[in-house]
């Protein structure tokens, strides 16, 4: 009888839980930790414009009550943040300098926001929607019928700009290359996609690249979005949605293969055999398109973690995609993306 | 052949006691001892002492354990506390801290004072407490009726020691001067004019003053420590003995089997009320070394 | 409606700070009008790292007890806190230093253990603490500056209380320390707060409270009541008090003496109060047994004199760090004979303050010793407390020798209406007696007939009765519903807080209920507790030892039935548990009267 494995997992997305709940069935003795650099437990994220709607407990959008991973003896190590991985010695290292050992490790842990090069020195002039808390922090600096200036706008924004026009907001977009990411918009379908997120009331202003950013005082309006034709667009908060990078310095001198995301086969092993990805952070082997890409959404990330958590005890199954990955207008004019969908 | 001595006329000795003033001193209460006890000297010269010093008799208190000397506070019109065995010397202590006008006087005897007692001397002994501890050696336990005591002779026969006392006896006289009493002196029941005379000098001595009396018990050792005994075997301190030097105090203290009689050691050094009264100073305090009595 | 009730643990290991920490905490936050309760789980080792945990209360109604779960822990040594995890409650926070410096294995750092309902916080505490003060040593200021920081604690107090803390030190030491905390608070005011914890305001705007514990509430009262000698011999968890004594008396002209045992401090104590002078002494229940004997001599000698004793966990030596209430029938009954005394059993460190200083009123009117037995967490138990100077305390409440007709040969012991024979003092003229452990007469001599000793022995039994009923001080009193109840219960001690709470959170839950202390239990106010147990369906007598000393005291004198709720742990009670057994006999009343309707 096998000395009980800890499979270990760095991320407490989509991925990453059910890929958890997934080993918990298919190994019940088993040791299975999620480490996290966030201070919640799993959350619905998709429910996160609610705080426009004034829902601020963060209990309200657990997928999962804590009894759950109690009674499932799923550890959760929250602010954790992995600074290492030495995939010899199949050790990790956190940056309180805790080493943990592990038997199989799952990188499920996503993207953040991707920044083109120029945007990067005004980052905190910036508020994100990725987390509980970035969201509460633009809940708290937008005032009601305030206005975001949203720049680029993938498909993530998309559904925030929908929330803020639904609740009273202004939103004025700033399109740009990655705007509907990741979805690929062919540039003659663009004008059609703008003009039903005007018909929503999303202001759309004319695409021009972004000369700088500003803070306002003393009664000014807070952000100032200088545009590079001189246009000038004020506004309360300023939100990118440029797409999502993959977070992978902490597997950097891990020895596994990275192009843009961890490569992995099609049963989501990466180079190392003890190592799997899932969701976000990697790229899978296609061969039909003879190249490793990116799967998006929620249906495909769970299906991901699902997945790797069979592959990991066991099972040797491909990835398949069942998502038509069509950015559609509805009947009513607003925008839909297979992306959004989720049980 | 014994020397006549003058005839004592009854009726003038009364009168003569009677014109001191030291019977005042005594309460209606008869004695209980034993005729023949050395309490009874004992007696004599305490009131003889408060006499001749001119104390107050609500001034006084006289604190006693269990044993024959029990009862002595009763026998004296004075405040008394006759409290448990071995315990003098703390409730004796709490009563002089309480209230420096008071002069305290405690009796006990050997078993009293070395067995249960033991663990209190060195304490009362080195912090100088300004108390008068007149300690009876009779070598057994009276009250108890003849049981062996830390004194006892080696070989003594009692009722605890059919076989011959076997433990080497205590050397009281020894253990007072190493625990650093500011005075020490020995007497005999046998001398009553000597004991009187020490008695005085040991309640006049400011701290703590050990007066180790030899008191032979009448009843329950006819053997060992008796008059006859002793009347032979004690002796007085050379004339030349200086009661400043510690060596010379302790050789003489270890002469057990010709008893010197006399003050062995004396010094003066501040008392635990003085001691007291510096620390009141020294907190930023007032000394109140005077207690109201209750008018 | 804010109401502030907050229980934070800080852990630690020896040298960390942690104790000077959450006095700290205390001392600022009863300054700023909060209520405070806090206990201090020191190691029991002298030398070492052992664990030192500060755990405080801050509320803002009068409670009565500390929670059995606490809202946050902070841990300034993982080693030490993971084993407190489990006792923070569910969305309560954990503070640690996620810094650490050296490399830990899996499980050796704090967050591995936190549970899933719980919240995380970790903050550079080594690295704030080297930035502000170029030393490691200030971590605990840093971690206690992130703690006010997160719940919005007044800062102004807390530097009030640094800087005071470190008078008469090099004002760089306050600094630093100041600067510590100043840099904690900044990343806590920082810190993006998920758990649910809120202080609300403080019921005052400020205080002149001070954080003081049992031990020091005895101190205060016997310097209040001019204690002008005391005696005492070390020995936990009482040496405080010899030592507070010890400093403090000499002050306003009293003596201290450390005596060779306690023996000779009981016999000393005995002696001063012979003379009149107020005495005392105070030990533990191994000092008490060996004082027994003693204690026979004052009854019988009836004398005056105080007696401080805090239990700890017994038999014999014992747990000598650990709290217990197992000394009630040495208190009440130890001692050859039928020596009865006065005992009182404060419930909280006011109530030891005001016991204190009543004790030597009764011991003086009563001539009798007099018992405070209070126990290890009362005496260690912090409380804000204000207001203790306006409680005055009766200079002599003897009955002297100007009671006496003055031309009658004074009999110390004469029997008298009340039974309390005039006293006389040494140094009194026209008083002259000696005392006695042998039984005697009025005049005090030495007599054992049976006449003497029937009259005797009812004197010395019958002077105390009317202790019971003593103008200024609660010999007992009922808390709760009024009238009839379904369960009734009956406390001593500390245990009356835990019990307290117990009702109260009953009565909250629709359970009819009541609470009643008992502060003397010798002589013990048995029409009253025997009227309260009329009132109660079921009575409930929860106490810290095995062989329900004061409910066999109870059933003994009132022949009342009660249930039995023991615990020998060496820790105070649980509300928790309390309450447990009072919401199970609720049941079960109310199962009979179903069955009865029925």
């Amino acid at each position: 009888m096998a000395a009980p494995a800890h499979h270990v997992i760095i991320g407490n997305g989509v991925a990453g839980n059910h890929a958890a709940w997934v080993l918990r069935a298919r190994a019940p003795d088993d040791r299975i930790t999620i480490i996290t650099i966030g201070a919640l437990l799993f959350y619905d994220r998709y429910q996160l414009p609610q705080v426009f709607r004034g829902k601020h407990d963060w209990r309200a959008y657990l997928v999962h009550p804590p009894s759950y991973y109690e009674q499932n003896r799923i550890a959760v190590r929250r602010k954790c943040r992995v600074t290492h991985v030495d995939a010899e010695r199949r050790v990790l290292t956190l940056a309180h300098r805790e080493e943990v050992k592990y038997d199989t490790l799952l990188i499920a842990s996503g993207g953040g926001g991707y920044l083109p090069a120029n945007l990067i020195e005004y980052r905190p002039l910036f508020h994100s929607f990725n987390t509980f808390r970035a969201a509460m922090a633009t809940a708290r600096a937008l005032p009601e019928e305030g206005t975001v200036i949203m720049l680029g706008g993938d498909i993530l924004g998309i559904d925030v700009a929908y929330n803020l026009v639904d609740t009273g907001h202004r939103v004025l977009l700033v399109p740009h290359e990655q705007s509907f990411w990741p979805h690929k918009v062919d540039p003659s379908e663009r004008p059609q996609l703008f003009e039903a997120l005007s018909g929503a009331g999303i202001e759309v202003v004319d695409e021009a690249p972004v000369e700088r950013i500003e803070a306002g005082e003393n009664g000014a309006p807070a952000r100032r979005v200088v545009l590079a034709d001189g246009r000038e667009l004020t506004g309360d908060v300023i939100m990118p949605f440029y797409g999502l990078a993959p977070a992978l310095e902490f597997i950097a001198r891990s020895g596994v293969d990275i192009e843009r995301g961890l490569l992995v086969n099609p049963e989501l092993k990466s180079t190392d055999a003890h190592i799997w990805a899932a969701g976000d952070v990697c790229q899978i082997w296609s061969a039909d398109e003879n190249a490793y890409r990116f799967y998006y959404g929620w249906k495909n990330v769970k299906a991901m973690g699902e997945l790797a958590a069979r592959n990991m005890t066991g099972s040797e199954q491909p990835f398949q995609t069942f998502i038509d990955e069509t950015l559609t207008v509805d009947r009513a004019g607003r925008l839909h993306s297979s992306f959004w969908d989720y049980d | 052949m014994a020397e006549l001595r003058e005839p004592i006329y009854l009726e003038e000795k009364l009168k003569e006691i009677q014109g001191t003033g030291r019977l005042s001193y005594r309460s209606k209460s008869l004695p209980t001892w034993c005729p023949g006890c050395g309490y009874f000297s004992m007696t004599e010269g305490v009131t003889s002492a408060l006499n001749q010093l001119g104390l107050a008799h609500k001034d006084v208190v006289i604190v006693s354990g269990i044993g024959c000397a029990s009862r002595f506070p009763f026998f004296m019109d004075t405040y008394g506390f006759h409290t448990l065995h071995g315990r003098t010397l703390p409730v004796a202590t709490g009563i002089k801290l309480a209230n420096d006008k008071l002069t305290v006087i405690v009796v006990g005897g050997d078993g009293d004072g070395f067995a249960i007692g033991g663990g209190h001397i060195p304490h009362a002994a080195r912090r100088n407490v300004d108390i008068t501890y007149l300690l009876f050696d009779n070598g057994v336990y009276g009250l108890t009726k003849g049981q062996v005591s830390p004194t006892s002779v080696m070989g003594f026969k009692t009722k605890t020691s059919p076989y011959e006392n076997r433990d080497a006896p205590l050397k009281p006289l020894m253990m007072l001067l190493s625990y650093g009493a500011s005075w020490v002196g020995q007497a005999y029941a046998g001398q009553p004019h000597q004991l009187t005379d020490l008695i005085v000098q040991a309640i006049a001595h400011r701290g703590f003053s050990y007066l180790h009396i030899l008191s032979p018990c009448v009843t329950f050792d006819k053997t060992s420590m008796t008059y006859q005994n002793l009347n032979l075997a004690v002796r007085d301190l050379p004339a030349n003995h200086d009661p400043s030097d510690m060596i010379a105090a302790m050789t003489q203290a270890m002469d057990v089997t010709t008893p010197a009689l006399g003050v062995l050691y004396r010094e003066e050094r501040p008392t635990l009320n003085d001691t007291m009264d510096e620390i009141t100073r020294a907190a930023g305090g007032k000394p109140s070394t005077e207690r109201a009595a209750v008018a | 409606m804010s109401d502030t009730d907050i229980q934070i643990a800080i852990c630690g290991s020896a040298g960390d700070g942690t104790i000077a920490a959450g006095s700290i905490l205390n001392q600022a936050m009863a300054r700023a009008g909060y209520k405070v309760i806090a206990f201090d789980v020191y190691p029991a080792e002298i030398r070492g790292f052992g664990e030192c945990i500060a755990c405080s209360r801050i509320t803002s109604a009068q409670v009565f007890s500390l929670k059995g779960q606490s809202d946050v822990l902070v841990s300034l040594n993982d080693g030490h806190a993971i084993a407190h995890v489990p006792e923070v409650r569910d969305y309560g926070a954990v503070i640690y230093d996620d810094a650490p410096i050296s490399t830990l294995k899996e499980g050796q750092h704090i967050s591995a253990h936190i549970k899933p309902a719980q919240l995380p916080y970790g903050l550079p505490m080594r690295e704030l603490s080297e930035r502000a003060t170029s030393a490691a040593k200030s971590r605990n200021m840093v971690a206690l500056g992130y703690l006010a920081g997160l719940y919005g604690m007044p800062r102004k107090a807390f530097h009030e209380t640094i800087t005071g803390k470190f008078k008469g030190k090099a004002a760089a030491i306050a600094e630093g320390n100041v600067q510590a905390f100043d840099a904690g608070y900044a990343e806590g005011e920082a810190a993006f707060r998920l758990d649910f914890i809120e202080l609300g305001p403080a019921p005052e705007t400020s205080s002149d409270a001070v954080m003081m514990n049992g031990n020091t509430a005895i101190v205060e009262g016997c310097m209040e009541a001019g204690l002008e000698t005391f005696f005492g011999y070390p020995i936990t968890p009482a040496t405080t008090i010899l030592e507070m004594l010890a400093a403090r008396l000499p002050k306003q002209g009293g003596r201290v003496l450390q005596t060779e045992d306690e023996i000779a401090a009981i016999g000393a104590a005995i002696g001063a109060g012979y003379t009149g002078a107020r005495a005392a002494t105070a030990t533990s229940g191994p000092g008490l047994a060996l004082m027994t004997e003693m204690l026979g001599l004052g009854v019988m000698a009836e004398v005056p004199v105080v007696i401080f004793v805090s239990q700890r966990g017994g038999p014999s030596t014992g747990m000598p760090t650990k709290t217990e209430q197992s000394d009630l029938n040495l208190a009440v009954f130890g001692g050859s004979g039928d020596a009865k005394r006065i005992v009182l059993a404060p419930t909280n460190v006011e109530g030891c303050y005001r016991c204190a200083g009543r004790a030597f009123e009764l011991a003086e009117q009563y001539q009798t010793p007099v018992i405070v037995l209070l126990d290890l967490y009362l005496s260690n138990r912090l409380e804000s407390v204000s207001g203790l100077g306006k409680t005055r305390f009766a200079p002599n409440l003897s009955k002297g020798l100007d009671a006496w007709a003055p031309n009658e040969a004074y009999q110390r012991f004469a029997i008298t209406d009340d039974w309390v024979s005039p006293r006389a003092i040494p140094g009194e003229p026209g008083g002259i007696h000696t005392v006695t452990g042998l039984e005697h007469n009025q005049l005090g001599r030495p007599k054992d007939t049976p006449e003497i000793h029937q009259l005797m022995t009812e004197k010395r039994h019958q002077k105390v009765a009317p202790a019971i009923r003593h103008a200024d001080l609660s010999t007992y009193k009922r808390f709760g519903d009024e009238g009839e109840v379904d369960v009734g219960l009956i406390a001593w001690g500390s245990t009356f807080g835990e019990a307290l709470e117990a009702m109260l959170q009953a009565r909250s839950e629709g359970i009819r209920c009541a609470a009643m202390k008992v502060v003397m239990l010798s002589p013990l106010p048995v029409d009253a507790i025997r009227s309260f147990c009329a009132d109660c369906r079921e009575v409930l007598v929860p106490e810290l030892n095995y062989q329900g000393q004061f409910a066999n005291l109870l059933t003994g004198a009132t022949g009342c039935e009660v249930h039995r709720f023991n615990r020998v742990t060496g820790r105070p009670m649980q509300v928790e548990d309390i309450l447990g057994e009072i919401r199970r006999l609720a049941k079960v009343i109310k199962t009979e009267r179903r069955f009865v309707a029925a």
